[in-house]
């Protein structure tokens, strides 16, 4: 930056401290102080016993703490898929010039990422309501009422479902980000790569996501973030149910903490949360700039 | 120049905000407490507290419509403001299942409202984090303590102590409501007094196209409260019950209690009920019976409140009826039992000792709204009793639809606990989670038991 225009150091300096001090009180602090309860037995209330790691102990053997983890692992695959993925089709649907109206297309995918959560999973409830939903009254019109089910109570499939929702909501939100990222390719690289006889698919593949692996790498790591710490879509459409069959790790503390004032085992829970999540995210990341650094030297 | 110091000045003034902001809730008393201060009692009563009192419940103006416990609770707290206008009563009103989750959080932080509703499963743990006020003596000084019916009080004692008055009215949390018109046409007068029976009415209800009884469960909490707290009782019988609240021995585990959990497993899987009771809650369930798509419902005294107000005016308001939840097959213990009785008790934060004068005009406020005031308002408007004793209520006055339903709730049945208003939060939570599954055949029953123990073990 131009030294002219440059604001002095404490001007800088005030105007970062409220972001900053706001970030310590929101989440430094109260990880801080999560970290301090996990050590104790504490069912809420001013009294609490030490007991050290005991809570990190049972957390490693809490065969339900590992399934909602498992839950979440499902939600993100199907999430990076779902939602990644579609948006990216539909972006290079956008791309092409037999789609008219993308101002329009744009808006309306756009649409559903800015409905609440919890909305989105009471709509969502009722298509699956069993005697007047609409996924069963469509059922029922083509003739195929012998697969007709209460969704939600379906053990084996109440994962999926509760995805759907979920992906549904945010492709508009990847999808606007791919698309700006795929504005900002060179036309002349399309132009030239249609000349040579590049179709579609492999324009999009060999030209569109190499130049746009960046933008993908954050999306892919904000589809994680996002549904390692899921809760809301769930909570309202089976609160964890049926049994713990769609239980996710956020909503098991919350139920940890507050259903059963467990306080002490929950705030351990938050923190193994926090914990897994930074792991998975790394991870992916890892992951991610391995493959795609593979691809570069195979290339 | 001048823009930067108003860019600081404005930085500072956010600064001093957000701090002052964070501050203000640990000092408590926000400034215009002490408005009040020092002007003159002109209320009827002895008082000498001016300022604030805080109050917590979830009697919401919505829930008060055709709910008499509600209604009655905001009329006496209305009337005990008229009476005491230097006191400032500040209401924090909440939804029931949201009163449930803000409470248990602010005992958590230590952070009680000065005057709130306890529920029994609560009562245990507080008192031992010294959260709530050993009420004991207030009660044994009650002006009304003579009529009051000793026996509620149970779920809100410790240690020989007591912590709450208990509030609101007796409910019952397990009733059948049924349609007596259609069950007269599956050929039985009156709701049937064994599974048997009911199981032989299904059939007749399969060709009509409706659920032969309507249950909802997706929020967990209603199959222990609205149907194994009654049908458990059946098996285990009330001494059962009272060891395993009082840790006398008796476990989850023992086969009464293992039994009841195997009939309501199967009961749940013969077709009966709707096909989805576990994917929506009570309040669904009830509108199955409202639309007809019904011919029975079992859910609470809450459920009575709303299907009364919905119905009232229509054919099938005349023709609804009450029963017992039917005797299981080899259950011996009891008969015609249904879970009823107070499931809050108005309670006072610990920290309201501190200051006298605070705390005497807690206490008035505790006595009248569970005293006789209470008590003859729901007698009198909805036939309803209280924790207070009313003599002669005069039924005549009531429709068909009201005096029914009192004598299923006082009269014609015995009454048994509620389990979920003792014990503790983690072990229902438990329970109640593994019941979901075992509904679904995820788990067997003796697991269920099993796990239930341990999480008693463990938090108990």
């Amino acid at each position: 930056m131009l030294q002219s225009i440059r604001p002095k150091n404490r001007v800088i300096f005030a105007y970062l401290v409220i972001p900053v001090v706001l970030y310590v009180f929101s989440v430094f602090v109260p990880l801080m102080t999560a970290g301090y309860f996990s050590f104790f037995e504490w069912k809420g209330g001013p009294n609490k016993t030490f007991i050290g790691l005991e809570n990190y102990v049972a957390l490693m053997k809490d065969t339900i703490f590992w399934r909602s983890f498992s839950h979440n692992i499902y939600l993100v695959i199907a999430c990076i898929i779902g939602q990644v993925g579609i948006a990216f089709v539909f972006v290079m649907m956008l791309s092409s010039n037999l789609v008219k109206l993308k101002g329009i297309h744009r808006t309306f995918g756009f649409f559903p990422s800015t409905v609440a959560a919890v909305s989105i999973g009471f709509i969502w409830t009722m298509v699956y309501d069993y005697k007047r939903g609409i996924l069963n009254w469509v059922l029922k019109l083509i003739g195929k009422e012998d697969i007709i089910k209460v969704w939600l109570n379906e053990s084996a499939l109440v994962m999926l479902l509760v995805s759907i929702p979920l992906i549904w909501q945010f492709i508009g939100y990847y999808m606007v980000i791919l698309l700006s990222a795929t504005s900002s390719i060179d036309k002349e690289i399309i132009e030239s790569s249609q000349i040579d006889g590049a179709n579609g698919f492999q324009r999009a593949v060999h030209i569109v996501l190499p130049l746009i692996k960046n933008t993908l790498l954050v999306c892919i790591t904000l589809c994680i973030a996002g549904n390692m710490k899921v809760f809301d879509h769930i909570y309202v459409m089976t609160s964890g149910g049926p049994g713990y069959d769609s239980m996710v790790m956020a909503l098991y503390g919350y139920t940890v903490s507050f259903g059963q004032q467990n306080m002490g085992y929950g705030s351990a829970i938050s923190l193994g949360i926090f914990v897994i999540s930074l792991t998975v995210i790394g991870g992916g990341q890892l992951l991610v700039t391995l493959l795609s650094k593979e691809r570069g030297e195979k290339a | 120049m001048k823009r930067k110091l108003l860019g600081v000045l404005l930085v500072l003034a956010m600064m001093t905000t957000l701090f002052v902001g964070c501050a203000k809730k640990s000092d408590g008393k926000p400034a215009a407490t002490d408005k009040k201060e020092g002007t003159e009692d002109k209320g009827g009563d002895s008082l000498e507290y001016s300022g604030d009192l805080e109050i917590m419940h979830f009697s919401t103006s919505e829930e008060s419509q055709g709910n008499g416990g509600s209604d009655g609770f905001r009329t006496v707290i209305a009337n005990w403001e008229k009476a005491n206008p230097n006191i400032n009563l500040v209401q924090t009103v909440l939804a029931n299942d949201d009163y449930k989750t803000q409470i248990a959080t602010l005992a958590g932080a230590g952070d009680l409202p000065e005057v709130f509703l306890l529920q029994g499963m609560h009562t245990k743990a507080w008192a031992e984090q010294g959260l709530i006020l050993d009420m004991t003596d207030i009660i044994n000084d009650s002006p009304y303590n003579s009529q009051y019916d000793d026996a509620l009080f149970y779920p809100f004692s410790a240690e020989g102590k007591i912590y709450g008055l208990p509030a609101l009215t007796g409910g019952t949390c397990a009733v059948v409501v049924y349609d007596s018109a259609v069950w007269k046409e599956a050929g039985f007068d009156a709701f049937p007094e064994t599974w048997d029976d009911v199981l032989k009415a299904k059939e007749f209800f399969d060709g009509k196209g409706m659920d032969t009884v309507a249950f909802g469960n997706s929020g967990k909490w209603q199959i222990n409260s609205c149907f194994l707290s009654a049908v458990g009782d059946r098996f285990t019988g009330p001494e059962w019950t009272y060891s395993l609240i009082e840790k006398g021995g008796a476990k989850f585990t023992d086969q009464p209690f293992v039994d009841a959990l195997k009939f309501t497993q199967e009961i749940f899987n013969s077709g009966l009920f709707n096909p989805d009771f576990n994917a929506i809650n009570n309040e669904e369930a009830r509108e199955y019976y409202i639309s007809g798509d019904a011919s029975a419902f079992i859910g609470g005294n809450w459920d009575v409140s709303y299907i009364q107000a919905t119905l009232e005016g229509t054919d099938l308001y005349d023709t609804t009826k009450f029963a017992v939840i039917p005797q299981p097959e080899g259950a011996t213990a009891s008969y015609k039992t249904h879970d009823i009785g107070l499931g809050y008790a108005v309670a006072i934060s610990s920290k309201v000792a501190d200051d006298p004068a605070k705390l005497a005009a807690a206490i008035d406020l505790a006595y009248e709204i569970t005293g006789p005031q209470f008590a003859e308002y729901v007698a009198s408007n909805y036939a309803l009793g209280g924790l207070t004793k009313v003599e002669n209520i005069d039924l005549s006055k009531f429709d068909q639809f009201t005096q029914d339903f009192y004598n299923f709730s006082y009269v014609d049945n015995n009454p048994c606990e509620i389990y979920d208003s003792y014990i503790s939060g983690a072990v229902w939570d438990v329970l109640n989670t593994d019941l979901q599954t075992m509904l679904n055949n995820g788990i067997s029953p003796e697991d269920v038991a099993a796990n239930a123990q341990k999480a008693y073990d463990e938090n108990y």
